[in-house]
């Protein structure tokens, strides 16, 4: 890997997730995207992939935070530090402050 | 960046089934770690969230390449410009894989059939050189915003 600092990512943490992702859901949601036309064929699968790896980032990152708190809960307040700590999730700054707190 | 609703279609018919994300998080997670509902539920928004985002820059990559349809290789140039440049190699390998094994099938007969089925070992090399390729361009590309890590020490 490129990266020269450890990261807690899908890469490295190992993690196989078994149950499949949805990837006719992923396209459709694209696709309901007004300015998005025509998708190869691949496309979906690609984008699947890279979702995958994200949530995988987000819940480890979540479950860092739960952790570091001392409980073995992920809350609503846990994501939202774990997001306002990474620079990667800052598109989504916006989504996690019009949630309500727990 | 919400798109105007369109008539005649919901925007919530566009989400990720319930069910099957919440088996996906408790497969990722020790036996012992829970999520509470809410934070479920913003887990998937947040997927949404991160759709919409690579879908509208892959689109835009694709635009200014004066291409129609959206191909893998723009998700790939988008992760890049979106700072997820650390994808790009999985994202590399599990569309050349899907496209390997639709391949397969059609180069069994017709014209492809003088030995075009490749080995594992074959295969296997060529999935490093593709990962190669990856990295070189990860590498040479246009420089990626510098990624935080879980224990962060470097401000936003």
């Amino acid at each position: 890997m490129a990266s020269s600092q450890p990261k807690l990512t899908a890469i490295n943490s190992g993690i196989d997730v078994k149950t499949t992702f949805p990837t006719a859901r992923v396209k459709r949601i694209m696709q309901a995207d007004e300015d998005i036309g025509k998708v190869a064929i691949a496309t979906p699968t690609a984008v699947t992939m890279a979702l995958q790896l994200f949530i995988t980032s987000l819940v480890l990152i979540g479950a860092a935070e739960a952790h570091e708190s001392g409980t073995n809960k992920i809350t609503v307040d846990h994501l939202k530090q774990g997001i306002s700590n990474t620079t990667q999730f800052d598109f989504l700054h916006d989504l996690v402050n019009n949630t309500k707190d727990d | 960046m919400d798109p105007m609703d369109i008539v005649g279609k919901s925007k919530e018919d566009a989400s990720l089934p319930k069910a099957t994300m919440t088996k996906i998080i408790k497969e990722m997670l020790p036996p012992d770690v829970r999520v509470a509902r809410d934070a479920q539920d913003l887990l998937i928004e947040c997927c949404v969230e991160f759709i919409n985002l690579v879908s509208s820059e892959s689109n835009e990559v694709c635009n200014r390449e004066e291409k129609r349809t959206i191909a893998p290789e723009h998700v790939l140039k988008a992760l890049e410009v979106l700072g997820f440049g650390e994808y790009i190699e999985e994202v590399y390998a599990a569309y050349e894989q899907h496209k390997h094994e639709t391949m397969q099938d059609s180069l069994k007969g017709g014209k492809w059939s003088n030995g075009a089925e490749m080995t594992e070992e074959a295969l296997l090399a060529e999935q490093q050189r593709m990962f190669a390729e990856a990295r070189a361009r990860m590498n040479g590309g246009a420089a990626v915003p510098k990624q935080a890590d879980v224990d962060s020490n470097v401000e936003s």
